[in-house]
């Protein structure tokens, strides 16, 4: 049954999220001294906290010691972390939705019964997925319409030993968590063709960079795994074709749209308090029409966010009208992030000079909103790729 | 209609064109990205182009200065903004109050004021508008209510004003040697009757520079607080009469009139960049053996810019031109207006164009992004839009 309305359970966890985040989250994240400087460090001890109320762990069954929440639990809990601080969202959920696909379902046995304790007990265990999911995902461009030539290279190697098992070779650039993960699940060519691989992050061959935060563009925890001759033992290997994930799921939409609904929350207030013109200015037609739209923009985006979230749990029964496998996930990126950096700026400009310090977070929900218009390939290239599947293009 | 410019305005061109590409570009993405605002700013730049006559080109060749008309100002001021827009916001800065200078003070203050501002090159202007209370208020003021405005006091004392409060986010506040600050002078009236325009040096005793402020863009502009405390300003120092600073004289093309044609022509400036940017990158980046400028959907950008550009570039001369006419409209106001929208709508077509996956934005694209939306944040912006409206409808 398609069905938005939140569920009881849901609206519990998304209070504790929310309470969990003005009292422990929001204090830290609006401090100059987390805003002000070009590189502010990761802040891992609110991640861990985060992690004790089982936010670290989301899509693991309960079975495994998670909570086994749906994609749009997800959602939810992505939006109210997002609304105190974006880089803490970002972290999570990348732990968070790596975790039931790599646990519950990719991993043996084995592999399962030697990593999973120490996944659950430890709070700061993260985990990274390399190379990162756009490395291969070219961008449509020219090849529009026309048969796109298959990328030869992957980022990683993998040779078989002699006597057993594989060396690792090779260079994975803005693997997200990669700064802060214990574990990697490493996409390596084999002769035939490719596997995945289990790496700490002190294997030994292995060599992670952090990228700089300043002009970095990424939210979160963002690095470069280096691998030289990196041993990996078949054991550590994930039986072929076992691990999925799709291509760009609506939790990273979700953060987005908490990043928004932070800079609304705070021109709602702000508004309400501002004397200018006589009265607050949230009596002023001027900004009550633009208070309008913005909140217009959030809950469309919402919609749209939502129910992404709810076809990728439902594949079988989702129904898109304006074309077969019209992916909802692509329209919920393209739509909620040009209504959400816009939502952004609007909600700064009623804040005057403000808007623009750097020592006020109005100027970094514009930034990070920006920044979900420029994710993957760009907002053009999924156009390309919606008209393609209009048109019923088929490659080959 | 002649579009075409004079021999004087095309060398004044060429001069800030060579100054744009070779002072101002090689260090523009730089000074940006300096994390302390107040180290931002660089006095070796601002002495070459003062030498080259770009921080005193509007005051009058009689007077020391270089006396360009404003369609030469809306020259220089886009060209050298297409290199870094605040760059050209600092000089442009000491245009608009050389404008109130001409315009409104004494021979005597011309002569007290003028002659350190022309021949010290590190010499900026500011003004002093601005405070915690009063933003849109002092673009608009709200009639005939009493508390609105600007409170900081203003007290005779014998041949002094004895000045009290602050002002926040005054461009060149950290920086000018000279302010043209608005006090109150009358709380029992609506600040509109009741506010005095003083001229106060830096070195006036009482006051002190507060926080500099650190913006998301225009970071080489300086923008700081003010605190006056008992600071004492000689009555000598008064621009026109007591109360009176906010009943503009005819002929006083200071604050609103330059400032809007100077802010539509710097946006112009930022414009020409992201569109030599946005070609300049479609013509070479290469996928695949195909170029980016192949593809429909980077045309289809790239026009639109150039055409908002073209439009933005002829609303600008346009308005240049009518200063210089003495034609008084509302298009200096729509203009500025326009060129908001404008500014933002192309440099955020031009990252567009820059998406890369694997990689994270050029910096000189976010810049010109993040400079183009103070446009939004400098003198209010519904405000400004209003304010335009209610001269339309009047």
């Amino acid at each position: 049954m398609y069905d938005l309305q939140i569920s009881e359970e849901q609206l519990a966890i998304r209070d504790t999220v929310r309470d969990f985040v003005a009292n422990e989250i929001t204090p830290v994240a609006l401090l100059p001294k987390r805003l002000e400087p070009f590189d502010p460090p990761l802040p891992t001890a609110e991640i861990e906290k985060a992690a004790e109320l089982g936010l670290r762990t989301l899509s693991l069954s309960e079975e495994s010691g998670g909570a086994n929440s749906d994609s749009l639990t997800r959602c939810i809990v992505a939006e109210e972390l997002a609304s105190g601080d974006a880089d803490i969202a970002a972290v999570l959920a990348e732990t968070s939705e790596l975790a039931g696909p790599l646990f519950d379902r990719a991993m043996t046995t084995e592999q399962r019964n030697l990593i999973l304790p120490k996944f659950i007990e430890n709070n700061d265990f993260h985990l990274a997925v390399a190379p990162s999911r756009m490395a291969n995902h070219s961008a449509i461009g020219n090849s529009y319409h026309r048969h796109k030539e298959k990328k030869s290279d992957m980022a990683f190697k993998a040779t078989a030993k002699e006597g057993g098992g594989w060396l690792l070779n090779g260079i994975g650039t803005r693997v997200s968590n990669a700064s802060i993960a214990k574990l990697f699940v490493v996409e390596a060519q084999t002769e035939s063709s490719s596997s995945f691989f289990l790496i700490s992050n002190d294997q030994p061959g292995s060599k992670i960079a952090e990228v700089s935060r300043d002009g970095g563009w990424y939210l979160g925890s963002c690095g470069d795994v280096l691998l030289k001759d990196c041993f990996v033992s078949e054991e550590s290997k994930l039986n072929s074709g076992s691990f999925d994930l799709p291509e760009h799921s609506p939790i990273y939409n979700a953060i987005n749209l908490g990043v928004a609904r932070a800079a609304f929350e705070a021109a709602v207030e702000y508004a309400k308090l501002r004397i200018q013109g006589g009265r607050p200015i949230i009596e002023h037609q001027a900004i009550g029409e633009k208070l309008a739209e913005i909140a217009i923009s959030l809950e469309v985006a919402r919609g749209t966010i939502w129910r992404a979230a709810w076809c990728l749990d439902n594949p079988d029964k989702a129904v898109a009208y304006s074309g077969d496998n019209l992916p909802i996930n692509t329209v919920a990126q393209v739509s909620s992030s040009e209504m959400l950096y816009k939502a952004a700026k609007d909600s700064a400009e009623c804040f005057g000079a403000m808007g623009v310090m750097r020592d006020m977070p109005m100027q970094k929900y514009i930034h990070q909103t920006r920044m979900f218009l420029h994710t993957g390939n760009g907002n053009a290239d999924a156009r390309l790729k919606i008209a393609e599947l209009i048109a019923d293009f088929h490659d080959g | 209609m002649d579009f075409s410019l004079t021999e004087e305005q095309k060398s004044w061109q060429k001069k800030a064109r060579k100054f744009a590409e070779e002072e101002i570009k090689p260090i523009s993405l730089e000074r940006d990205q300096i994390v302390d605002p107040g180290g931002t700013i660089d006095w070796d730049l601002i002495t070459k182009g003062s030498k080259l006559g770009f921080r005193t080109a509007v005051v009058a060749k009689e007077q020391g200065g270089h006396g360009v008309d404003y369609v030469t100002q809306a020259i220089i001021m886009s060209e050298l903004a297409k290199a870094d827009s605040a760059m050209s916001k600092t000089f442009s800065q000491c245009w608009k109050w050389s404008h109130l200078i001409a315009a409104a003070c004494t021979e005597e203050q011309k002569e007290r004021f003028l002659r350190p501002f022309l021949e010290d090159h590190t010499f900026v202007l500011g003004s002093g508008q601005t405070e915690a209370n009063s933003g849109s208020d002092n673009r608009m003021p709200p009639p005939g209510n009493l508390s609105s405005g600007v409170r900081l006091r203003a007290e005779k004392d014998g041949d002094h004003w004895v000045l009290n409060g602050e002002k926040q986010f005054i461009a060149h506040g950290n920086v000018a040697k000279l302010f043209f600050l608005l006090v109150r002078t009358d709380f029992s009236v609506p600040f509109t009757d009741g506010t005095t325009l003083l001229l106060v040096p830096h070195d006036t005793p009482g006051f002190s520079r507060g926080k500099v402020y650190n913006k998301s863009g225009w970071r080489f502009y300086q923008n700081g607080e003010m605190i006056f405390e008992d600071a004492r300003v000689p009555v000598s120092n008064q621009i026109g009469e007591t109360n009176r600073a906010l009943h503009k004289g005819d002929g006083d093309s200071s604050g609103d009139m330059f400032g809007d044609l100077e802010l539509a022509a710097n946006a112009l400036g930022i414009c020409d960049s992201a569109c030599e940017k946005a070609i300049h990158l479609a013509q070479n980046s290469n996928s695949g053996g195909e170029l980016l400028k192949d593809q429909q959907s980077v045309r289809l950008k790239i026009g639109k810019m150039s055409m908002l550009t073209e439009a933005l570039r002829s609303y600008v001369m346009r308005v240049a031109w009518e200063h210089d006419e003495k034609i008084h409209s509302t298009n200096a106001g729509l203009v500025m207006n326009f060129s908001t929208d404008t500014v933002q709508e192309v440099t955020e077509l031009c990252m567009d164009i820059y998406d890369n996956s694997g990689a994270p934005m050029d910096r000189g694209v976010d810049k010109l992004v993040r400079d183009s939306f103070i446009w939004s944040h400098l003198a209010g912006d519904s405000v400004q839009r209003l304010k335009v409206a209610g001269r339309i409808l009047r």
